[in-house]
C-alpha cells in the first residue's frame, strides 16, 4: 500500500510520500515523478516494453532515494522514455540494484530540472510505514 | 524559527544578522528588504538557508540576500557568497541547477508608434521561430565533439558558426566565454540532455519579452547604452537547459560523498560544498564553466532567431544590437576588498546579478564612464528594468544586485487564481500580446504570482548597488 499525495510549494512541485515497505516507497517516488513529467501516466500505462537496470550507492537511504530518482530522470530525458514499475533485486540503506519498467515517451508536460535533498528525509512513522517529502525543481 | 527581532536595522533598507545568531556562523549575514518585505521573507526559510550560508568554510566578509529573495536550495534565491580563492568552499548550491540562467537585452532603432500595428504578428512570428516550451529542441542538433567546443567556446562558436558577429561578444558578460570551461569535466548525459537544446528558451518562467522603453531615469547612463524613451528593444531570459541542471546534479552528489574527505559538515545537503582547489571542487568549476558557456551559445543562437523574426516583420534592414547580457546564477574568480585588503574570491551569485561599477575593466569601453548594464526581468505583463552598476555595489555587495521580481505565489495557487484567457484577453487590453504554448503557463506566470518589480528595483536604487535607468513595459511576451 502506498500513496503519493501532491502539496503545495511556491516555486517548484512538493510531494508526500508513503508506503507499508521501503521498496514500495521508492516506487512511489517513480510513480510520483513520471506522473509529473506526464500528468497521470502511470495511472493509464499498462503495458511495459522497456527495462532499465539501475545500480545505486549513497550515503544514505534519503540521499539513495533522490539518487535513484535522479538516475530515473535522466535516461527519461536522454532516451525520451517515462518509467512507472520498479523491481528491487537489493535494497539496503545505503545501496540500491533494481530495475524500471516503463515506456516510449511522445512528450513530456513537464520540465523537471532535478530532484533536490531539501525537505527530503526518509523515515518510519509512528505507524510503522516509510515516508518521505520530495521536492522537484521545475 | 527566526524573528524579525533577531536583526539589526542598518537602515530602511539594511538589515544585519549578526555573526553568533546561531553558533556556527563564521560570518554576519545582511538581508536587503524594505520592513514591508522583511514579513514575506519571515514567511518561507529564506533568512535560515542565509544563515546557512554563513557557514561555508571559507566564506569572506558576509552572506548577503538581495530583495527579491525566496527559499532555494541551499542558498536562498538571490543569496550571494564570496569564498576565499583558492582553498574555500565552491557550492553547486551557490550557483543553482540553472547554471547561467540569465538576461540578454537587444536594442533596435525603431520606435514604438512605429510598430505598433505590427507587434501582434512580430509575437506571432517570434513564437514560431524561436522554439520554447516542455522537451521542444531546437533545429540544431550537435554531434558530442560539435556539443564539446560549445562548451569550450561559447558564444564564440555561434559567432564563428554564423550566428551573429564578434561585435556582439564585446555586450556580453565574459564576453560569452569562460575560459576556465572544460567539456571532459561535463558527463555523457549532461551532453545528452543539452545535445538539441541550442538555441531554445524551455519553460518556467523563461521567456522572450518585446518591451518599450518607458520611463528613462538616468539621462547619463541612457545614452552610454543607447536607450532613449519610446525604442523598441527585446529581452532574453534563459540558461543552460538541461545540460546545466545535470552538471549541477552529477556534482551534487559527488560532492556529497566528497565532504567527509575534507572534514566538511553542512547544515543542509544541498549547500554540498568542497574546498574550490580539490579535485573535485575544479572538476565542478571546469563544468559550470562549460555549462556557462553552453548558455551565452543558447542565449546567442536566440538572438540569431530573433533577429530573422524581427526582420522578417519589421524589413529586411532593421537591426537589433545587443545593449548587454548578465549571468545571474554562477560562481566567478573576481578580486573585492575584503577587510581592508584586495583579494581573490569565489563570488557565488544564486539569482543575483553583477553589477560592476564604472571603470571596471570587465566592463565594455562603451559602459566604463557609468558602469555595467544590469538587466532585471519583471514578470508577464508588468514592467522590466534597466539599472546600472556602482562602486557602492562594489564596496557592499562584492559587485552584485538583484535579479528579478522573485514569486511570491505558488503555481498551484496562481493557477487557481487566474484564468488564463481572461488574463491574455486583459493584457491584449493593454497592449501586450502573449504567446505561449499552454494555458497553464500564463496562468503560473501570471504578475499575481510575483513580487512587485517596482519595490525590488526602488530598494536596491536606494540601497545604491545599482541605479535605475531605464524602465521597459512589454508589449509582447513569447513563453513555455
Amino acid at each position: 500500500m502506498k500513496t503519493i499525495e501532491y502539496l503545495p510549494h511556491l516555486a517548484d512541485i512538493r510531494v508526500r510520500i508513503e508506503a507499508d515497505t521501503l521498496d514500495e516507497l521508492f516506487e512511489a517516488g517513480l510513480k510520483g515523478m513520471t506522473n509529473i513529467l506526464k500528468k497521470d501516466f502511470c495511472s493509464s500505462l499498462t503495458e511495459f516494453r522497456i527495462e532499465y537496470n539501475v545500480e545505486i550507492k549513497s550515503n544514505d537511504v534519503t540521499a539513495l532515494l533522490v539518487d535513484f530518482l535522479s538516475d530515473v530522470l535522466t535516461k527519461s530525458y536522454v532516451d525520451r522514455m517515462l518509467f512507472c514499475e520498479l523491481s528491487v533485486s537489493e535494497l539496503t540503506a545505503k545501496s540500491l540494484i533494481a530495475t524500471v519498467y516503463g515506456t516510449r515517451a511522445d512528450g513530456f508536460d513537464e520540465d523537471i530540472k532535478a530532484i533536490t535533498y531539501h525537505e527530503a528525509d526518509v523515515k518510519q512513522n509512528n505507524e510503522g510505514k516509510w515516508e518521505t517529502l520530495l521536492i522537484f525543481d521545475i | 524559527m527566526f524573528s524579525k527581532d533577531q536583526l539589526i536595522k542598518h537602515s530602511d533598507y539594511l538589515w544585519e544578522i549578526p555573526k553568533g545568531t546561531r553558533a556556527d556562523m563564521r560570518v554576519p549575514a545582511y538581508v536587503y528588504a524594505l520592513e514591508e518585505m522583511l514579513d514575506s521573507l519571515m514567511k518561507d526559510r529564506s533568512l535560515q538557508q542565509l544563515i546557512n550560508v554563513t557557514t561555508l568554510p571559507g566564506i569572506q566578509k558576509a552572506a548577503l540576500v538581495m530583495p527579491d529573495a525566496h527559499e532555494g536550495y541551499g542558498f536562498p534565491i538571490g543569496g550571494i557568497a564570496a569564498t576565499a580563492y583558492a582553498d574555500g568552499v565552491i557550492s553547486p548550491g551557490g550557483i543553482g541547477y540553472d547554471i547561467n540562467c540569465g538576461v540578454r537585452l537587444l536594442v533596435s532603432d525603431l520606435y514604438y508608434d512605429q510598430v505598433r500595428t505590427r507587434l501582434e504578428d512580430l509575437a506571432k512570428e517570434l513564437y514560431r521561430l524561436v522554439p520554447s516550451g516542455v522537451g521542444r529542441g531546437g533545429k540544431l542538433k550537435l554531434s558530442i565533439p560539435e556539443l564539446d567546443d560549445v562548451l569550450a567556446d561559447g558564444a564564440e562558436w555561434a559567432v564563428r558558426n554564423g550566428y551573429g558577429t564578434s561585435d556582439d561578444l564585446k555586450f556580453i558578460e565574459s564576453h560569452g566565454r569562460l575560459k576556465d570551461a572544460n567539456p571532459r569535466c561535463v558527463s555523457d548525459n549532461a551532453k545528452k540532455r543539452g545535445h538539441d537544446q541550442l538555441g531554445t528558451i524551455g519553460a518556467g518562467n523563461h521567456f522572450v519579452e518585446v518591451d518599450r522603453v518607458g520611463k528613462i531615469f538616468n539621462e547619463q547612463a541612457a545614452a552610454a547604452f543607447g536607450l532613449k524613451e519610446g525604442q523598441m528593444v527585446a529581452l532574453i531570459h534563459t540558461g543552460s537547459r538541461g545540460l546545466g541542471h545535470q552538471v549541477a546534479t552529477d556534482f551534487l552528489k559527488i560532492m556529497s560523498a566528497a565532504m567527509p574527505r575534507y572534514g566538511i559538515i553542512l547544515p543542509d545537503r544541498e549547500l554540498a560544498g568542497v574546498p574550490f582547489n580539490s579535485e573535485e571542487g575544479q572538476n565542478y568549476f571546469m563544468a559550470m564553466c562549460a555549462a556557462a558557456n553552453f548558455a551565452w551559445c543558447n542565449r546567442q543562437i536566440i538572438t540569431n532567431e530573433i533577429r530573422t523574426a524581427w526582420k522578417n516583420i519589421m524589413g529586411k534592414n532593421e537591426r537589433l544590437r545587443i545593449l548587454y547580457d548578465v549571468a545571474h546564477n554562477i560562481a566567478k574568480i573576481e578580486e573585492h576588498r575584503v577587510n581592508g585588503h584586495t583579494r581573490k574570491v569565489i563570488v557565488h551569485r544564486k539569482g543575483a546579478t553583477r553589477a560592476f561599477g564604472p571603470d571596471n575593466p570587465e566592463i565594455p569601453e562603451e559602459y566604463k564612464p557609468c558602469g555595467q548594464p544590469v538587466l532585471i526581468p519583471g514578470s508577464m505583463g508588468t514592467a522590466s528594468y534597466v539599472l546600472v552598476g556602482t562602486k557602492e555595489s562594489m564596496n557592499a555587495s562584492f559587485g552584485s544586485t538583484c535579479h528579478g521580481a522573485g514569486r511570491s505565489l505558488s503555481r498551484t495557487a496562481a493557477k487557481k487564481a487566474v484564468n488564463a484567457r481572461e488574463l491574455k484577453e486583459k493584457l491584449k487590453l493593454k497592449g501586450i500580446h502573449i504567446q505561449a504554448g499552454s494555458d497553464k503557463g500564463i496562468a503560473e506566470e501570471a504578475p499575481i504570482a510575483y513580487k512587485d518589480v517596482d519595490l525590488v528595483v526602488e530598494t536596491v536604487h536606494v540601497a545604491g548597488i545599482a541605479k535605475k535607468v531605464a524602465k521597459l513595459i512589454p508589449v509582447a511576451v513569447i513563453k513555455g
